[in-house]
């Protein structure tokens, strides 16, 4: 199987990098559906997050520039607070909620 | 060489991305999250960036999955009956999946990607203090608010809950 | 500098600043609300006087814009020509002696604050009618005068009679306006202004639109205003307003506002108009006349009368033009000859009827709230009697008064009428007829409220235990006794009326002496007969003598009531029910409340996408993915 993948690409550029962004936010996506568990729709966002950061820098390294580089700090630091946040939200609903799975959390609902 | 190494790298982070979708155990979750930001570092480095590597190393995989982790343990996640997908998810989940292939395709066929330069510097860390310290200084100086901000915030939540047990 | 103008302006403001500060500070001092009354009405009467002798006329930029919506504009202005003039004279002059009047007659009111706003508001009203430039203005102040007059009948407001009449007179006034306005809307369209110099100069200039439909939609207003029929309904009852108001309004002044108009919008006139005008003069004349004479008020007596002159005037006006010889002048003055010229007769005549009317009818109308006060509140002719002796000032004005209207000769009413029968007969001999008869009948139920109410035994205790009224209620009646002598002649009358006085018609040669034998005779006829037939008794004779014809005179007056009460609970009552079902289902539950529900339902949908579901909202999110990659590509 590995044979065709080295045959079609012989140095793999953008194109390649930009399809393994493309999968892995799929992932991350079906991820953030299918599952119940809060913390691991959480960690499927996470993976959102490092897909689009993998399509920056392989667009900064294929241009030549480097904002997308830089944009990836950015990136990086407000997914850090993020989750730092959501994780105290998290914890506090459990304690409130005594539950985690997604389906029970629906105070909200009219 | 680079070659194989991207796709070693690339099956990696993606099959690890699977298993943090599929697997019903959080901890397992978490780990194959770990793993995949480890595919995923190794194809920065390929894409010449090695400092942004070890820079999601440090925060990504030492701190927020650490916390993952933390709080994984920390909040006793019985996993509850498994109820069987909903047509809606169903649906959802065949859109998505059109969507990325659609997308795919059309990026394969009519994408007008920019041609490779002949020979692509490695940017060193100079460079990157240059943009961020002038092009960049707003956003830096904005994310440190922003910081700080997030940490008032995690005291206050969990401030705040532990006065309300307390009372009770 | 204009002066006169600034008179013209002081005159039209006086009243209402009266007015106002009554309503505002002096609602409980009746006795400093009468003397601020009393002293602007001297002041207007003084200031008119003045205008009138100074001779000014027409001023020059008299006439400011108001409103402005593109091309329409609403002006106010003062036109002041001998045509004012006269009118101003007749409504300071007459109103001052009423306002006087009313100082002894109200004097033990308790609301005498109200009723002297009320009368300085209505002289506002009328002097703006009188010095109006423009048919907007007019038709502003037409409706302050309505108000006015609602307000002053409904004085009495805890009777309920009183309240009903004042909302009658509104009401039927308003039918009238109704089509005043739309006469006015129709003036506008067609000719692009209302403004009365304007409309002459288009006149004089050949590029006036005549259409019969405006001057009749404009008569409309008269028809309301003066009572004429079919709206002459609410005169009758506006007697339950006090006599003062009786007098002033309702006799001299507020019902001459349609005559007044008429004469203003004289050259708007086409002989159809002039017909229907002529015509509905003429029948309200005769009705009006038939009626009275069963009448046992002496203040609806009075209030037909007032209907049956207003309809001479009427018809006067409607009569039209007359050739008349008029001298051939050279510029530097000698007279070449004489030639015939269509003089405006109808203008003439009913101008000149308007102002010995007013003089002799106010008279009346003083003398009977003088009658009226003396016996107590007693309005029953059959209660009263024997008043010549116990009240003679009141007795010998009244006398005056009604000599005048009969047409005695060398009285103010003879001159007037006689221009109108002359008139009559130089135009329409059945027309002559009619209103030959109509004094006939003028002279009969007058001369029977005139005996009844003063000769004989008194015969009640209230008419017993008259007493003749103060100095303050008895000089009025004085000084409009002279007028109603004196007013005819032409030296007084052509001082007060300027150029008006050249268009009153005046017969020659054999006219004049058939004019004079026709006016004496029927004179004589309606008065004896009235003398002798009628018994000073408590029993109205013509009731004893021939009941039928009693009654079948008592119902010209209900019929039209009737009809109308009719029209309003079966027609109009039932249209209004259909109407108000209408708006309550259509409008206000499918339309008003149907957009409410749909707001709501609105808001239940968006209610529902609140489910507790994180899911759901993560399908939401990547619908909103989809649309915009839709967009992106192009799709959309």
């Amino acid at each position: 199987m590995i044979f065709p993948l080295l045959a079609a690409a012989p140095t793999y550029g953008l194109p390649a990098y930009l399809l393994l962004s493309a999968v892995l936010f799929a992932l991350g996506f079906f991820g953030v559906l299918l599952r119940k568990n809060t913390l691991v729709i959480y960690m499927c966002l996470e993976l959102m997050l490092l897909a689009s950061t993998l399509a920056l820098v392989a667009f900064a390294h294929f241009q030549g520039t480097l904002d997308g580089a830089v944009f990836v700090f950015f990136i990086l630091t407000i997914a850090a607070a993020e989750v730092a946040v959501g994780l105290a939200i998290i914890v506090a609903l459990f304690r409130k909620r005594h539950t985690i799975q997604v389906e029970e959390l629906n105070h909200l609902k009219h | 060489m680079s070659d194989t190494l991207f796709i070693i790298l690339a099956v990696l982070t993606v099959a690890s991305a699977l298993l943090v979708v599929v697997n019903k155990n959080a901890v397992n979750a978490a780990l194959g999250l770990l793993i995949s930001l480890l595919g995923l570092a190794g194809l920065f480095v390929l894409l010449d960036a090695p400092l942004l590597a070890f820079v999601l190393l440090m925060v990504y995989a030492g701190a927020v999955v650490a916390l993952f982790l933390f709080i994984i343990m920390l909040l006793d996640t019985t996993p509850g009956a498994a109820k069987p997908f909903k047509k809606m998810t169903i649906v959802a989940s065949l859109v998505g999946a059109a969507l990325l292939v659609s997308g795919i395709c059309s990026l394969a066929k009519r994408a007008v990607l920019p041609a490779a330069p002949e020979t692509i510097a490695v940017p060193s860390m100079k460079n990157y203090a240059e943009q961020l310290f002038t092009t960049y200084l707003l956003p830096v100086q904005v994310v440190g608010f922003m910081l700080l901000i997030a940490m008032l915030g995690v005291i206050v939540l969990s401030k705040k809950f532990d006065q309300t047990e307390g009372a009770k | 500098m204009h002066s006169m103008l600034n008179h013209a302006i002081l005159i039209l403001v006086l009243p209402l600043a009266s007015a106002a500060v009554i309503a505002l500070f002096l609602r409980q001092r009746g006795a400093l609300a009468s003397w601020l009354s009393v002293a602007t009405a001297g002041a207007i009467a003084a200031i008119s006087i003045i205008m009138l002798l100074h001779g000014e006329r027409n001023f020059p930029h008299a006439s400011w814009e108001w409103l402005r919506f593109g091309d329409f504009a609403v002006s106010l202005g003062i036109k002041y020509d001998d045509l004012a003039a006269l009118m101003l004279f007749i409504v300071g002059f007459v109103g001052f002696l009423i306002h006087v009047f009313s100082l002894g007659y109200m004097h033990d009111d308790p609301a005498r604050a109200r009723f002297f706003g009320g009368l300085s508001i209505f002289m506002f009203s009328m002097i703006g009618i009188v010095l109006a430039d423009n048919l907007f203005m007019i038709f502003i102040f037409w409706e302050l005068v309505g108000f006015s007059s609602w307000l002053l009948i409904n004085h009495y407001h805890h009777k309920q009679s009183a309240a009903d009449a004042s909302k009658k007179a509104f009401i039927v006034n308003r039918v009238g306006d109704f089509g005043f306005l739309l006469g006015i809307i129709m003036c506008y369209w067609l000719n692009g202004t209302v403004s009365f110099d304007e409309l002459a100069h288009r006149a004089a200039n050949g590029h006036l639109v005549f259409s019969t439909a405006i001057p009749l939609l404009l008569f409309c207003g008269a028809v309301g205003k003066s009572a004429q029929m079919p709206l002459q309904v609410w005169l009758p009852d506006a007697m339950e307003g006090p006599t003062p108001v009786s007098a002033l309004i309702h006799a001299a002044t507020m019902v001459a506002a349609g005559i007044f108009m008429l004469c203003r919008i004289n050259v708007l006139m086409v002989a159809d108009a002039l017909t229907v005008i002529m015509w509905t003069g003429t029948v309200t004349a005769l009705y009006a006349a038939l009626c009275a004479i069963t009448q046992r008020d002496i203040k609806k007596v009075l209030a037909y009368s007032t209907l049956s002159q207003l309809g001479y005037m009427v018809a006067a006006f409607g009569l039209g033009s007359l050739a008349a010889p008029v001298a051939l002048r050279e510029p530097n003055g000698t007279v070449l000859g004489m030639t015939d010229v269509a003089i405006a007769a109808g203008v003439g005549a009913a101008m000149f009827h308007l102002t010995t009317h007013a003089f002799f009818k106010a008279l009346m109308f003083l003398g009977s709230g003088s009658v009226i006060h003396g016996c107590h509140h007693e309005q029953d002719i059959f209660k009263m009697g024997g008043l010549r002796s116990k009240m003679p000032v009141t007795f010998l004005t009244f006398t005056i008064g009604v000599l005048a209207i009969i047409g005695m000769p060398f009285l103010a009413g003879f001159f007037s009428k006689d221009a109108i029968l002359y008139l009559a007969m130089e135009k329409n001999h059945a027309v002559f007829a009619i209103l030959a008869l109509t004094a006939v009948l003028t002279s009969f139920y007058m001369v029977r409220l005139w005996k009844i109410t003063f000769f004989g035994e008194a015969r009640s205790k209230e008419a017993s235990h008259a007493h003749e009224s103060g100095f303050v209620m008895t000089l009025p009646l004085i000084i409009l006794a002279v007028l109603s002598v004196a007013g005819g002649y032409s030296g007084v009358f052509g001082k007060l009326a300027g150029s008006i006085h050249e268009l009153v018609p005046e017969a020659e040669g054999s006219a004049h002496t058939t004019i004079l034998l026709v006016s004496l005779a029927v004179m004589t006829i309606g008065a004896g007969s009235a003398w002798f037939f009628y018994q000073a008794s408590a029993h109205d004779t013509l009731e004893e003598k021939s009941a039928g014809l009693f009654r079948l005179l008592g119902q010209l007056k209900e019929s039209f009531d009737n009809l109308y009460d009719y029209y309003v609970a079966k027609v109009q009552q039932r249209f209004a029910m259909l109407l108000n079902f209408l708006d309550r289902v259509f409008l206000a539950d499918t339309i008003i409340q149907g957009a409410a529900r749909i707001v709501g339902y609105i808001g239940l949908g968006a209610r529902a996408l609140y489910t507790g579901s994180l899911h759901v909202y993560v399908y939401w999110f990547l619908l909103g993915a989809v649309v915009l990659w839709a967009f992106a590509t192009g799709l959309f």
